[in-house]
């Protein structure tokens, strides 16, 4: 039995609310900036864009020490208080002991249990977590056939739901405001409904309204959000909280659903350059332990692929992405408890070759690295409506799976490989991929099928990915 | 004063500044020549990716430790024309996201702007109050959020019924908002990102201009 002594919850809100130094953002900034500088330094860790997947361990375990160290000395601030939230050594070393290395989501049929995953694992991933992110669907039967269309997918065991729709009620919902709140608590119901649908009313999903309250109204452990599925806390670029990331932290630590903290190290923010923002993103993930609390209770985590602000912006799987994902995913695999997911969202649209291309680049950073789950969507960001289907999400399951006990080295050839095929695409002057096809056009809305012209680019790439020696046979499954 | 921006380095910059000012030089050909100059390289490089956010910050902090010495030596009428326009930028109102904002925030400074950043979650009132004050040409909104966009319409149409909106020029981006967006709502400029941002200011100062 673990011996909880890292600071609760309550202590570390009294110390973001209330004790906590108050410093001006710029100046807590500008500190990440010259502390990951003068680590990555220390620790001569160096982006190398012809290794994006690399196998060096003790590359990983001195960017895990780097990351801790960062924590140590720059700790979390909230934006609100302008408090800084610090933890000394010996409360860290605590908090991180406290982790479990399992969380069991979903009901009846659908429980699932959540476990960690070494580095070059031979187990698939316990989880498949898929979703449809930064689209715009509209309220009602649409959004239901949507995630009917991921949940009726075997190899998906969970889905992601967000962010808030544009519209509630047939009105345009703002953040924060009482139809959010509303919306929260429709989004929920609907996908409810998609799941009951798909035979799968215990499936586990996890909602990402950005207000708590949206989250806090949809908690129902009958129609709405129950405790075997989970609220997204968000870690904000770098190492800060707000209170309503807190408030929800809080929600589901009172309520009893699961804790899915996301953070996303970012190239060229505050941390700098590719080396800074993987350090950082590993200061995240220790933030989620200490501030989020993820230790206590079921949770899982998503270090974020790490976007580049410049120059391509936004940009999830881009080469230094590749690279940071990949090492961070190993640094936290060798060196803690936590479970580790991927968030990663394509730069081209569904049912295109470039966004499958984009989807195994991911895959190659997460699954052989020791992640345990993915989830996934479309980061053209513009608010196209209806870029999203069950499909790409049927991809990232099958491709999840195979990649399961692959060697770091074939990962890295093969991202490799996926990378040299689209970067191009991803430049400051390009145009950053095909839009892509909405749902309707991939589906036949009647019956809940893709369509046969998409059915074939699927089968395509998944033949070229045979022929680059990636093997679909689900034989490594009974070893687990 | 140009490496001393380059260098990140405000102690420099305002030792060059005061020995410009005991040489006798021309001082807003020094501020155009030496520290816009370098700061705009620092923003050439931040586009190319070989530098970050945090050294444009940096480079701003250098420029203005210079230019805080050089003020007193330089009538405020001149100095008003060595500005390319004067910008009151934040997110809008329910958004916290900061970094696209601080980004922009930092090229159009780099780019010879007058630059008031309100920061993240900032309210109409607030912005335009600010605008007010500083006798700014353009309010620059950013949202990364579809549900905070809203609160850029708005902000037009506070202008409108305060009779303001011929003073103003209105500039959004951001990550989901789009150029049908900001015509949408009538803003008169759009950025899709920092670099182009920076354009539309300056087209929209231009056409101000006329």
């Amino acid at each position: 039995m673990i011996e909880l002594t890292a600071p609760n919850l309550w202590e570390v809100l009294d110390r973001a609310c209330n004790t906590g130094q108050i410093m001006a953002v710029k100046e807590f900034d500008m500190k990440i900036f010259n502390v990951a500088s003068r680590l990555a330094k220390e620790y001569d860790i160096k982006y190398d864009p012809e290794t994006p997947v690399p196998n060096d361990d003790s590359l990983a375990d001195d960017a895990w020490k780097a990351g801790l160290q960062l924590f140590r000395e720059v700790g979390a601030y909230c934006i609100n208080s302008r408090r800084v939230i610090e933890f000394d050594e010996s409360e860290i070393k605590d908090g991180l002991r406290e982790i479990r290395g399992e969380a069991v989501i979903g009901e009846g049929s659908e429980r699932r249990v959540v476990n960690l995953r070494s580095v070059e694992d031979k187990r698939p991933p316990s989880i498949v977590c898929g979703g449809v992110i930064e689209s715009n669907f509209p309220e009602g039967e649409l959004f239901v056939k949507l995630y009917q269309s991921i949940a009726q997918e075997p190899i998906i065991d969970g889905f992601y739901v967000g962010p808030p729709l544009q519209s509630s009620e047939g009105r345009l919902v703002r953040s924060g405001t009482p139809l959010e709140a509303h919306l929260g608590r429709s989004m929920v119901s609907w996908v409810r409904e998609a799941i009951r649908r798909a035979g799968r009313p215990g499936m586990h999903f996890i909602s990402a309204c950005t207000s708590a309250i949206a989250n806090v109204v949809a908690c129902d452990p009958y129609e709405g959000l129950r405790r075997s599925d989970g609220i997204v806390s968000t870690i904000m670029p770098e190492l800060k909280t707000d209170y309503e990331n807190l408030t929800k932290v809080v929600c589901c630590h009172d309520y009893g659903c699961i804790k899915h903290v996301y953070n996303g190290g970012m190239i060229g923010g505050w941390a700098g350059g590719p080396e800074g923002a993987l350090i950082v993103s590993i200061a995240n993930a220790i933030m989620a332990v200490m501030v989020y609390k993820i230790g206590i209770g079921a949770s899982y985590h998503a270090l974020g692929y790490l976007r580049a602000s410049s120059p391509n912006y936004s940009a999830f799987v881009t080469r230094p992405c590749v690279w940071g994902s990949a090492i961070g995913s190993q640094a936290l695999s060798r060196n803690t408890n936590i479970i580790n997911t991927a968030v990663a969202m394509t730069n081209a649209g569904p049912g295109t070759e470039m966004q499958f291309q984009e989807v195994v680049a991911a895959l190659c950073a997460a699954i052989p690295c020791g992640r345990e789950g993915l989830s996934e969507g479309v980061r053209r960001f513009k608010v196209v409506p209806l870029l999203g289907s069950g499909l790409e999400n049927r991809f990232w399951g099958e491709v999840g799976h195979a990649m399961a006990g692959v060697k770091r080295d074939f990962a890295n050839s093969l991202a490799d490989e996926m990378l040299s095929r689209y970067e191009n695409k991803i430049t400051r002057d390009s145009e950053g991929g095909p839009l892509g096809h909405t749902f309707d056009e991939i589906y036949d809305l009647n019956t809940l099928t893709p369509r046969k012209k998409f059915l074939e680019v699927y089968e395509k790439v998944k033949k070229e990915l045979e022929d680059l020696g990636l093997e679909f046979s689900h034989a490594h499954k009974e070893e687990k | 004063m140009f490496n001393a921006v380059l260098t990140f380095d405000s102690d420099a910059a305002a030792d060059a500044a005061r020995a410009a000012v005991a040489l006798n030089i021309d001082l807003v050909k020094a501020i155009e020549e030496g520290l816009a100059k370098g700061l705009r390289e620092v923003g050439d490089r931040f586009e190319r990716g070989e530098l970050w956010l945090p050294h444009l910050m940096l480079g701003a902090e250098a420029m203005e430790a210079a230019i805080k010495v050089l003020e007193e030596h330089i009538p405020r009428e001149e100095l008003e024309t060595i500005s390319r326009g004067t910008v009151v930028i934040g997110t809008v109102e329910g958004d916290i996201h900061d970094l696209g904002l601080r980004i922009v925030a930092s090229m159009l400074r780099a780019n010879g702007f007058k630059v008031y950043d309100l920061g993240c979650d900032t309210r109409s009132l607030d912005f335009i109050e600010k605008a007010k004050e500083v006798r700014a040409d353009i309010i620059a909104l950013s949202s990364l959020m579809t549900t905070t966009m809203p609160f850029m319409k708005d902000l037009i149409e506070a202008l409108e019924s305060m009779g303001l909106r011929d003073q103003y020029r209105v500039l959004v981006g951001g990550g989901p908002v789009t150029e049908e967006w900001a015509r949408t709502i009538g803003a008169d400029g759009y950025g899709r990102d920092a670099a182009e941002a920076v354009k539309a200011a300056k087209e929209l100062i231009m056409k101000k201009e006329k």
